[in-house]
């Protein structure tokens, strides 16, 4: 049986489908700064987001939070990002940012930390009071959470899920790490 | 078992410095002579070999290791700590550049955390650095080195803390898992 707490997959793919019909637009934004590698750093991720307009009317990301990104998704600890999971990623942040702006309804570009409590719940994790709390207070900046904040809080948040269910074998909400393991892995986030 | 006795950077045991020597440092560190030094004072005393500032995160965590009155600074008798700290560093650093190019690269870095008794796999040594180097140089500096192994000595003493039996192994809920790393990494 699966294990609740864990979270949902993040809502939110394309919406309906998107203009496919000649190229991908995200392609061109990608390629833009993919060198012949087809790979992408930190840098150059920041450079694409910022550049496709993501953060919309929000402050573009920063490099830390780029770089969280891109471990989010590095699956051969290369530190790079390859176009299939840039195009991953930018659904999850799509859903992530829909779900941001509908809580942030003043468009004040940040959310309080009970807003950030219902958004993290309403994305499937179910964590105790003292969990969430702990987790709210190390993004937030004068009692407010930004954009950016938001986002390097769920990319870690599924990060670190993702580490706990390789390593929980009967999906029973307990994972076991041997200790060179449990560093390496906690690192990598 | 490695872990057992290992990650703790080996002990300098010089002589204590001398008190009049160690007060000099202090008062030219306390610039507003507020009789403590502030993460501001510290950062602008040390050198990271870069002309760049020092890392303002590896200032506030040296501080509050040796600030007993969560005062946000260090009084004279707390900044013998963090001088024995820092010197401590630069011997270790300095043995492990053994290319004296001031930055600590893979293989160096390599050592270095092999010798305090980590034992990591090759390709982590690519994230480790992709994730410590603020120069953006491939290797790590000076503060940049600190920072690494203050980060792997707060994760394994979180670790520690759950490995009841000192195996090398835990177990632990989801809960527990993400209230003990994430505020670390």
């Amino acid at each position: 049986m699966n294990f609740q707490g864990y979270g949902a997959p993040a809502a939110g793919g394309f919406p309906g489908g998107f203009p496919g019909q000649q190229q991908d637009p995200l392609y061109g934004y990608f390629t833009t700064v993919a060198g012949q590698d087809g790979q992408i750093s930190a840098e150059e991720l920041q450079a694409c987001l910022t550049q496709a307009n993501f953060s919309g009317g929000y402050r573009p990301f920063n490099i830390e939070t780029c770089r969280l990104m891109i471990s989010m998704l590095d699956r051969d600890m290369s530190c790079s990002m390859g176009f299939t999971e840039f195009k991953e990623l930018w659904a999850v942040l799509s859903g992530w940012k829909q779900h941001f702006m509908s809580i942030d309804r003043d468009m004040s570009g940040t959310v309080d930390p009970q807003e950030m409590t219902q958004a993290i719940t309403s994305m499937g994790y179910r964590l105790s009071p003292q969990a969430t709390n702990s987790i709210i207070k190390r993004y937030s900046s004068n009692g407010k959470i930004s954009f950016d904040d938001y986002v390097a809080c769920c990319v870690k948040l599924r990060s670190l899920t993702d580490a706990f269910r390789k390593r929980d074998q009967a999906q029973q909400g307990v994972a076991t790490f041997q200790y060179d393991d449990f560093i390496q892995s906690t690192m990598s986030i | 078992m490695a872990y057992q006795n290992q990650y703790r950077p080996p002990q300098y045991n010089n002589a204590p410095p001398d008190q009049s020597f160690l007060w000099n440092i202090f008062q030219r560190v306390d610039k507003d002579r507020s009789g403590a030094i502030s993460d501001t004072e510290l950062q602008q005393a040390l050198s990271n070999g870069t002309w760049t500032p020092f890392n303002p995160v590896t200032v506030r965590s040296i501080i509050s290791m040796f600030d007993r009155e969560n005062k946000g600074g260090v009084n004279f008798n707390e900044f013998a700590g963090v001088w024995k700290y820092i010197t401590d560093w630069q011997n270790i650093f300095r043995t492990y550049d053994r290319d004296n190019s001031g930055f600590i690269d893979k293989t160096e870095l390599k050592q270095a955390l092999t010798g305090f008794g980590y034992r990591l796999s090759d390709q982590f040594y690519n994230t480790l650095i992709e994730k410590f180097d603020r120069q953006k140089r491939g290797q790590v500096a000076f503060d940049d080195f600190i920072q690494c192994c203050i980060v792997l000595q707060r994760l394994t003493d979180v670790f520690r803390r759950y490995d009841t039996d000192q195996d090398g192994w835990i177990q632990v809920s989801y809960e527990q898992y993400l209230s003990m790393v994430f505020n670390v990494v």
